[in-house]
């Protein structure tokens, strides 16, 4: 099994705590991303999963629980110094490219943020020359540089973005939904990008996004979010070929796919969480099923999954 | 099949401070009664003008019909008048829109909503039209409709707003209804539950719809018929089945194979290159030559006519052209084509 970059132990969101109007966004999730992978997270609007993007980066602070990068731990008290040295590993990607670049600044002045701040150009000319090697990276060129970010194209202010992500060279890029403002033919283009850059860098995703058929063509393993809490991790062709939570199971049927003959025998499936039929106090969490398949259940599913699926 | 809807050589442009956006350059198609006709494109191909301008929506200080028609019972939409425009909007063509959150009125419980175009366009009172309005809740599928009337657009999610909006969008059993991508906003799950509903109400009302999307997984979901658009242009229409699985232009086998599907190996995916065109000042030809790996040099030059593939199908690509060399396809739509009966990389069905 690969090296582990970051483990996620029982993460725990929760805003206006104490308050009627509490939210647990995220409410107890555990997991661990391996180094080089692309971990995919979907899950239906609110059900948390930027949140965790988020939390994990520490633009929130975790009600409760760990996030450790590399074993050391990113929330709890941490002085100004190591938050920075954190803030260079990992980067973040966000949706709207077009009010994630300040309006204001050059295209310049926007991707050498990061290099400023952490110190890591020597001269401006050396600045200037990390600016441009990174606009040709992300697909755009030099002149580039002294535009402002209206005169680009959303698929080009992507590239900007992240093209700022990369600009500290870190090892781990949060991506929240950075192809869903786009179209789609612009979409395969950042998504190869993204590919390409992680097979030169050797970057670690974790891939946040509700389209299931790109997650699925971009993630080595997905994970499937419902009301902020995970109910099943697997890897990507495995959740897609043998999907054992009923959630899951529903979210697949839901897709469409551009394929009229499969549209018109597809079948969907509806979720109703009351199905399980959970007794009060029954330990329900996440448990192996096959290698690597891990399954929210009881004890009681648990065992009729693991049945089932030494039956097939 | 009776043509209900007959959009004619259709031009239209936007006077802006930059210049003549041209917006709309030359469409042709027919709307028949009871079918769902499907558009898709990417943003800016000029799809939701089509749409607006049937509507009459645009705004007409820069809006300009620049050339064509639109007939709809005998008449020619382009030219009527604001007042007459208003009998036929919301009672024969209706609209719904792709966000539910701004389409309704924040301040308006939502029955008189629904009751609003039953009380302008027919001539009924306010209780019989109030009985209409639950009916049609209770037809979208909204639980307790006595009861939510009262209650405000803030008070339900956006699956439940979008089928109000479909409801007020009925309320009138209109002729054509246009959708203008209903269900972008929406997730999957609620995204299914919609179209669902929409085809099953098409059934019961027999009414025709013209689809706005850009997800080709949503279009092979509802769509009888599919235009696909580029550049202000259709640039190639036929049945789901001949758009899926027997595409003939490059753009849409680029759209086609920029989606991975289920099964799309580790292969890397297929991306149409550049940007789309800026219709201040269009590209010479083929709008999409500049972005085809598939162009030739008349394409820089002479815009392509509508070659024919069978009754139903027509295509925009000089690739058609008897001397035109035989080009591949790229690699998954090859895939596709294998399942289509009269393509030539049919092989045979599966049975």
């Amino acid at each position: 099994m690969a090296e582990k970059l970051l483990e996620i132990k029982n993460l725990k969101q929760h805003f206006n705590v104490g308050k009627a109007n509490e939210v647990k966004a995220v409410d107890g999730i555990s997991f661990d991303i391996y180094k080089g992978e692309t971990l995919g997270l979907v899950g239906e609007s609110g059900c948390g999963k930027s949140t965790t993007g988020r939390s994990i980066i520490r633009l929130y602070d975790a009600t409760d629980g760990e996030v450790l990068y590399e074993g050391e731990s990113v929330h709890g008290k941490k002085s100004k110094k190591d938050l920075k040295k954190f803030n260079r590993k990992m980067q973040m990607i966000f949706q709207d490219p077009y009010a994630s670049l300040n309006q204001r600044m050059k295209v310049m002045d926007i991707i050498a943020e990061g290099i400023d701040i952490h110190g890591l150009a020597k001269s401006s000319k050396e600045r200037e020359q990390m600016v441009f090697d990174l606009l040709e990276t992300v697909g755009l060129n030099k002149e580039h540089a002294n535009r402002y970010p209206h005169e680009f194209s959303g698929g080009q202010r992507q590239r900007l973005g992240i093209a700022r992500a990369l600009a500290v060279d870190p090892d781990f890029i949060i991506a929240d939904e950075p192809i869903s403002a786009l179209d789609v033919s612009i979409q395969a283009q950042v998504v190869n990008l993204l590919k390409d850059l992680q097979k030169e860098k050797g970057l670690t995703y974790l891939f946040i996004a509700h389209d299931l058929s790109m997650v699925k063509y971009i993630s080595d393993r997905i994970a499937v979010m419902y009301f902020g809490k995970m109910v099943e991790l697997a890897p990507a062709e495995d959740l897609y070929n043998n999907p054992m939570h009923p959630y899951t199971q529903s979210l697949l049927s839901a897709i469409p796919l551009p394929d009229p003959n499969y549209e018109r025998n597809r079948v969907r499936k509806s979720y109703d969480p009351a199905s399980h039929n959970y007794t009060e106090g029954e330990d329900v969490r996440m448990r192996e099923i096959t290698p690597g398949h891990f399954v929210d259940c009881s004890e009681r599913e648990f065992e009729a999954l693991k049945a089932g699926s030494l039956k097939v | 099949m009776e043509k209900i809807l007959q959009v004619k050589d259709l031009e239209l442009s936007f006077n802006t401070f930059g210049g003549e956006v041209k917006a709309i350059r030359g469409v042709n198609f027919d709307l028949y009664k009871g079918e769902t006709l499907a558009i898709v494109g990417e943003s800016g191909s000029g799809k939701s003008v089509t749409t607006k301008s049937i509507m009459r929506l645009l705004p007409e200080s820069s809006a300009e019909f620049k050339n064509g028609e639109i007939l709809f019972g005998g008449r020619d939409l382009t030219k009527l008048s604001d007042k007459e425009m208003q009998k036929i909007r919301g009672k024969d063509i209706s609209m719904i829109f792709q966000d539910p959150m701004t389409s309704l009125n924040p301040t308006m419980p939502i029955g008189r909503q629904i009751t609003e175009p039953l009380l302008k366009h027919q001539k009924i009172s306010k209780t019989e039209a109030r009985k209409v309005a639950i009916d049609l809740l209770r037809l979208v599928g909204m639980p307790k409709p006595e009861l939510r009337m009262k209650q405000y657009p803030h008070q339900f999610s956006g699956g439940q707003r979008q089928r109000i909006v479909i409801a007020i969008s009925l309320a009138c059993n209109p002729q054509i209804l246009i959708a203008d991508e209903p269900t972008t906003a929406l997730d999957v799950t609620i995204q299914a539950q919609i179209l669902e509903l929409m085809k099953d109400l098409q059934k019961k009302i027999d009414t025709s719809i013209i689809f706005i999307t850009h997800d080709l997984g949503v279009v092979a979901n509802v769509a009888d018929r599919v235009a696909v658009m580029y550049g202000g242009k259709i640039v190639e229409i036929g049945t789901v089945d001949e758009i899926f699985y027997n595409p003939q232009h490059p753009y849409t086998w680029g759209l086609l194979s920029s989606m991975p599907s289920l099964d799309t190996e580790d292969a890397k995916l297929y991306a149409i290159p550049g940007t789309p065109p800026d219709l201040l000042d269009p590209p010479k030809g083929d709008a999409f030559a500049l972005r085809s790996e598939y162009a030739m040099k008349i394409d820089m030059e002479m815009d392509p006519p509508f070659f024919k593939i069978s009754d139903t199908h027509m295509a925009a690509t000089w690739l058609l052209h008897p001397d035109a060399p035989q080009v591949e396809p790229p690699l998954s739509v090859i895939e596709r084509m294998k399942k289509f009966p009269g393509s030539r990389y049919y092989e045979g069905s599966v049975n």
